[in-house]
């Protein structure tokens, strides 16, 4: 065995701490490194735009942004496009050290959490100026009132991401089932399914599946619940929530819904929906076109279905485009996000985002009248959908720190177990938001 | 006869008969401490020289570990979020991390899972290095079948089994199925979700563990096994009597180094099961994640990962004295 002599005799303690102390003499030189405005190098305002579709989404959306032509004075614009992998971490990481964009999309909820912080630039002037111009008034009803604050309008909406409910007509038919409209006939059309080996009540809990979610809060809203009440205090144990678990805690008793689905990511749904396993979900609105394939025609959005008290509900999420404060032209910044907004119509003429517009002139465009299941979304969800407040006034910034909580995704989870009982998974869902939002 | 001169007057310098003459002494008054300072000096300069060659590494590594290290340790005495510092809290990022179930349920799952991970990957390493030390037609082709799980990106791992075995229709459950033994739920069942997490981890890193055992076992002399033979050793007695204690030291290095993988490995149990269902499979650097970057509390979440760093410091400090220990 051999041994060896670790010390260094080269180097005694002194000399070592004063190496160490130049080194971190340097640190500070490192860590003023950043441009300190909203712009890159050549001083264009930066536009950060998320994959909301197909590359070609980006490439349209870049175009547009390449395509502003700034007023005297204003500087001009960039466009870059970033990956939803850790996008919350990437915008921290800008707004931190002083390289965020000037105006960009990104999360549901993120222009309530910067706004918080004190990063977001309001949009009050922005909607003034589209109220002088009448593009205001394009805008379907109370689409923008989802982003106002009390401190201002976070930011400007573009496009809703709604649970809307689907079936496989052929499937329905082979079960001889009918289109269900209320509970009831749900788990009627859920137990007809199950007889031909098809499950009544999809959904998809596994590896940061946002629908693990979603969904239960989808039929809690449904249901006249809600995780908040009127006056926007946390509400999480009230029996319209109770009732709405306990109905799909039946589903999962009764075998309507794949116990395997606890750990399914988006592809792995979509698999089932395309295998003709799934005949009836509440899904978001792109199902069809995620699904695609041959079964993609029989898919359809059915009307809202009412709960046991007759209500109707959804969750809809309105994605925005924000603007940040640090940016080298507050002035520039809106001029640039209106130039997009009223640019990107083109989205829908092309058909390559799977949202619902905000815009009326999209909604009624004739392009967009071919996609019936759209209408039908913009028809009959979009006026009864609402974010995670439902029945509270604006609750912005909690709605920010709830969604993609690990809370959330673990209730998602323990609504479809069998080992938890439905006041159980909303006590532990109430104290874990609690916590969170004290 | 008279005596010879050299033995009847030793010279000044000692030489014994019959042995090579003794090199004359140089006179010690001035010459030693010329030379120690010459000496010195080279010493001094060689130092200074060495010095300056390390100093971009030393910079280096202050900027990329240290400076990182000690904004961390900042972070978890701080409330703060990913973009603001926040007001100090003390040691209350520690004591809600500690008082929290989520992460005693979380301590345990790391522990089972890392130690069956190690010892799996270990062990099967073992039996493979083993029996690649044997010949065999197609043995180089079969160690770089073999080498696959470690060198594919895990992403492509993760997703080829979640493939194999997500839904009912998925090639493992559809097997078992075949077998008569049901339609197993292997990412939506606990228990299972768990199993299926630890051997997938083990299925990752037993290459390399075969590639160390390998390595070891290749120093190893094989005239050592011809004299145990020789001796009346069964194979089982030179199994337990040389090689373990011939790749003792191999083995241990091994231990380490996987113990500080698995400990921070996030990729794996994120992508296979996101730590669920219902937290049945979250680590804790898994948990650390969500808390920082789901639930944005950054204090707590750096509270979690320097707890593990604490942790993993005490066993590699446990196992390197084994090491030490070894004998090779």
């Amino acid at each position: 065995m051999t041994h060896t002599n670790a010390s260094s005799p080269g180097c005694s303690r002194r000399r070592f701490l004063g190496l160490a102390a130049a080194a971190a003499a340097s640190v500070p030189v490192i860590s003023a490194c950043g441009s300190g405005t909203g712009s890159d190098a050549s001083g264009k305002l930066k536009f950060w735009d998320m994959p909301w579709g197909t590359a070609a989404y980006n490439d349209v959306s870049k175009k547009i942004i390449t395509s502003y032509k700034p007023a005297a004075g204003l500087p001009s614009a960039g466009y870059q496009g970033i990956a939803w992998a850790n996008f919350g971490q990437t915008f921290a990481s800008a707004i931190a050290s002083g390289t965020n964009p000037a105006v960009s999309t990104g999360g549901g909820f993120q222009a309530f959490q910067f706004a918080e912080q004190g990063a977001i630039a309001y949009a009050d002037n922005l909607i003034e100026t589209m109220k002088k111009d009448g593009f205001y008034d394009d805008f379907l009803p109370g689409t923008l009132d989802g982003m106002k604050t009390d401190k201002g309008y976070v930011a400007i909406p573009w496009e809703l991401d709604a649970h809307v409910w689907w079936y496989n007509k052929a499937l329905l038919e082979k079960a001889g089932a009918k289109v269900p409209t209320n509970w009831d006939e749900l788990l009627t059309s859920g137990q007809a399914l199950k007889k031909i080996g098809v499950y009544g009540f999809a959904t998809a809990a596994g590896p940061g599946n946002s629908l693990a979610y979603e969904t239960p809060m989808s039929m809690m809203i449904g249901n006249g619940g809600g995780l908040f009440d009127p006056d926007g205090n946390l509400d999480v144990l009230n029996a319209r929530n109770i009732e709405a678990i306990e109905f799909i805690k039946q589903l999962v008793g009764e075998g309507i819904v794949d116990p395997a689905s606890v750990g399914y990511t988006n592809d792995n749904a979509y698999a089932q929906w395309s295998k003709k396993r799934y005949g009836l979900g509440n899904e978001q609105g792109g199902l069809a076109e995620n699904v695609g394939g041959d079964v993609a025609k029989d898919l359809l959005v059915m009307s809202p279905i009412a709960g046991p008290h007759g209500d109707k509900g959804t969750l809809v999420v309105q994605n925005n485009v924000m603007m940040y404060k640090n940016t080298p032209s507050q002035e520039g910044s809106e001029a640039l996000l209106l130039h997009w907004l009223k640019n990107m119509h083109q989205f829908w003429d092309q058909a390559l985002v799977n949202g619902l517009p905000v815009l009326k002139s999209i909604a009624e465009s004739p392009a967009f009248q071919q996609r019936p299941n759209y209408v039908k979304m913009v028809k009959e969800y979009q006026p009864i959908g609402t974010s995670y407040a439902t029945r509270g006034k604006t609750i912005g910034g909690a709605q920010s720190k709830m969604d993609g909580n690990s809370a959330m995704y673990q209730f998602g989870q323990a609504v479809l177990s069998s080992k938890t009982d439905a006041k159980a998974a909303l006590t532990t869902l109430s104290n874990a938001l609690a916590s969170l939002l004290k | 006869m008279s005596p010879s001169p050299t033995t009847a007057e030793p010279s000044v310098t000692g030489t014994a008969p019959g042995r090579p003459p003794r090199k004359v002494s140089t006179p010690r008054k001035f010459a030693p401490r010329s030379s120690a300072r010459v000496h010195n000096q080279q010493a001094k300069s060689k130092r200074r020289t060495l010095a300056l060659l390390v100093l971009p590494s030393v910079v280096l590594l202050l900027l990329i570990n240290a400076y990182p290290l000690v904004y961390a340790a900042f972070q978890s005495l701080h409330n703060g979020t990913l973009i603001s510092t926040g007001d100090f809290v003390g040691l209350d990022s520690y004591k809600s991390v500690l008082s929290d179930p989520a992460f005693w349920e979380a301590v345990r799952f790391t522990a089972v899972f890392t130690v069956v991970a190690v010892l799996g990957s270990w062990l099967l390493g073992l039996a493979l290095a083993l029996v690649l030390r044997s010949d065999f037609p197609g043995r180089s082709v079969f160690k770089i079948l073999l080498m696959l799980p470690w060198v594919v990106p895990v992403v492509v791992s993760a997703t080829s089994w979640n493939q194999l075995l997500s839904t009912p229709q998925s090639l493992v459950p559809q097997i078992s199925d075949m077998l008569g033994l049901g339609s197993p739920l292997f990412l939506a069942d606990p228990t299972l979700a768990k199993i299926t997490v630890i051997i997938f981890e083990v299925w990752l890193n037993f290459p390399f563990m075969m590639l160390m055992i390998s390595a070891s076992l290749a120093s190893v002399d094989r005239s050592v096994y011809e004299a145990a033979r020789m001796d009346g050793a069964s194979s089982r007695q030179q199994f337990f009597r040389i090689t373990l204690p011939l790749i003792a030291r191999s083995t241990y290095i091994s231990w380490i180094l996987m113990t500080i993988f698995i400990v921070n490995d996030f990729p794996t149990v994120y992508l296979l099961t996101g730590g669920g269902p219902e937290s049945s499979t979250t680590t804790l650097v898994v948990l650390a994640y969500r808390a920082v970057f789901q639930n944005f509390q950054v204090g707590p979440g750096v509270a979690i990962a320097f707890l593990m760093t604490f942790t993993l410091v005490v066993i590699s400090t446990v196992l390197y004295r084994q090491v030490r220990k070894a004998h090779v």
